[in-house]
């Protein structure tokens, strides 16, 4: 009666072999360490599908985009053959009445046991009428769906913050969802769009154990926001001898030197790109000569040009946490909260258990 | 570069006072508060480990030692190390003075800090607590928990005594 994950998985011919090879994937990407692989796969194989109901507002479909690129094809698969059972407009098959009608039976069916992921955000201006949705106003059709959700994640820039819809002067008023449904646990994956393996590995993480990821005070998973791209990035040894790149192509460009006097925004963004990295991990914007543009921050738009040096770092670019009270930083001061803020760096420096291999310090 | 018999904590601030007034100077992301000042360097298996505030960061070190375990890494190489509290990865920089380093970013930009004083006791508690085991079990209690719950177990092996109970013993938090 109640289908598993992984009768689901069988069904569309996807092999043992690769369900368990997709486990211990997902079990590393999330920074579990192998060791959770079969962990995964005992959930996937117990526990009871949920399904996802994927809608589309105010959007250029970037996240669908990178999403089916998700860098090994085997996740792509098996995270497509979860989502795709039940309703993406883009993706899948059934159309007109057919498909809405896929909405009104999951919600039924899986009342208060669904997940709802939002790709782009609702204009309310003139009722919602910039964005028609099956004849009607997305925001209704995004407010009725989430109504009986578990969840609802939010894709990339537009659902999390608004994007370059919602950038001044707004003609639409597009606003994040966040605004819109309220008494839901939203989780964000900004970006524009956000990394593929970041998307599957929040949903896998999602599907999988049943509940939400750790979020930052900005509802954002700590696991692949915890970081700013500055603190990882391969150009930042540059950056702490002084060695910029003072324009493009000069001399320190071309050694690779740091972009952040060519306005790149990675001391101010919250992001796993420097890590994770784009297209399976072969590269990213600042790998590739261009600074980031910071597209996962709140605002992005309206934060002045991607070439613009970033000069007021203390009003968005420190670590978003219990030191920052009432929206102003609480400056460190005493030996109590020195203390403290030493304990949260470090811990925010440290390794997952999964990570490299090597270890200097035993041998 | 190379060995180093001495503590090289001097050298690092002289290399890391001039980055100050040359590349580094007068950028916003300098916290004006903070100056160089290489805190708390200590010979660890055969190397040198230290914390390094600078205006806009401040950093974990790592200098070779006796010259045994180091190794210059590569743009884009990292090398985790394992301390008593857990791994840290670190990234390589060089300096023609200093030769190869190691480092691993803590605060960067680093306006938490309102004075000097502030961010040097926070540099003294890095290393205190880099160096100290208590942080990993109560993270390892954390892992375990984890673990149980993901496979179905229940959350504490325990038995929960009454007086435990009323206290929130159950929810696993260490006493």
């Amino acid at each position: 009666m109640v289908e598993t994950f992984y009768e689901v998985l069988r069904r569309q011919g996807i092999s043992r072999r690769s369900f368990l090879k997709f486990c211990s994937l997902t079990a590393t990407s999330l920074g579990l360490g192998s060791a959770y692989a079969p962990r995964i796969a005992y959930a996937l194989e117990n526990k009871p599908r949920t399904p996802v109901l994927w809608l589309h507002g105010l959007e250029c479909t970037c996240c669908s985009e990178s999403f089916i690129r998700s860098a090994h094809p085997l996740a792509k698969d098996v995270v497509l053959s979860m989502l795709s059972l039940d309703y993406d407009d883009t993706l899948m098959a059934a159309a007109g009445h057919q498909a809405e009608a896929i909405i009104e039976e999951i919600k039924k069916k899986y009342k208060g046991n669904y997940i709802v992921a939002v790709e782009g955000n609702p204009p309310l201006n003139e009722d919602g009428m910039y964005c028609i949705h099956g004849g009607r106003p997305f925001v209704e059709i995004l407010k009725e769906t989430c109504a009986d959700a578990k969840a609802v994640i939010a894709w990339g820039a537009c659902a999390s913050w608004g994007c370059v819809q919602a950038a001044k002067p707004n003609p639409t008023r597009a606003t994040p969802i966040d605004k819109v449904i309220t008494g839901k646990p939203i989780i964000k994956v900004p970006g524009c769009p956000p990394i593929a393996e970041v998307m599957t590995g929040v949903i896998t993480y999602m599907l999988t154990f049943d509940r939400i990821p750790e979020l930052d005070r900005d509802g954002r998973p700590k696991m692949f926001y915890g970081q700013r791209i500055h603190d990882k990035c391969y150009r930042r040894p540059h950056f702490d001898a002084g060695q910029f790149v003072e324009q493009w192509d000069d001399d320190s460009a071309r050694k690779g030197y740091c972009l952040y006097k060519m306005g790149c925004k990675g001391p101010t963004t919250y992001n796993a790109c420097s890590t994770t990295r784009w297209n399976g991990g072969v590269s990213f914007p600042i790998q590739s000569g261009h600074g980031c543009i910071g597209c996962s921050e709140d605002g992005f738009w309206d934060k002045g040009g991607f070439y613009n040096r970033v000069t007021d770092i203390k009003q968005f670019g420190v670590e978003a946490n219990a030191d920052k009270i009432g929206g102003t930083l609480a400056a460190v001061a005493g030996a109590a909260v020195a203390a403290h803020a030493a304990a949260t760096a470090l811990k925010r420096a440290k390794s997952g258990n999964d990570k490299n291999d090597q270890n200097g310090g035993g041998k | 570069m190379g060995a180093n018999a001495e503590n090289p904590a001097p050298a690092v601030e002289r290399v890391f006072n001039h980055i100050a007034a040359t590349g580094m100077a007068g950028l916003p992301l300098n916290n004006p508060a903070l100056r160089v000042e290489a805190v708390g360097f200590r010979a660890w298996n055969g190397l040198w480990v230290g914390v390094l505030v600078t205006p806009w960061a401040i950093n974990l070190m790592l200098l070779p030692g006796d010259g045994s375990v180091f190794r210059a890494l590569l743009l884009d190489e990292k090398q985790t190390w394992r301390f008593p509290s857990g791994d840290y990865e670190f990234m390589g920089g060089k300096d023609e003075d200093l030769g190869a380093y190691q480092f691993c970013s803590l605060f960067s930009p680093a306006f938490e800090f309102a004075a000097h004083e502030d961010a040097r006791a926070a540099a003294e508690a890095v290393i205190e607590e880099l160096m100290s085991t208590e942080g990993t079990a109560v993270e390892e209690a954390a892992t375990a928990q984890e673990r149980a719950r993901l496979e179905g177990r229940p959350l504490v092996d325990l038995t929960v005594s009454r007086r435990n109970f009323l206290r929130g013993g159950f929810l696993g938090r260490p006493s």
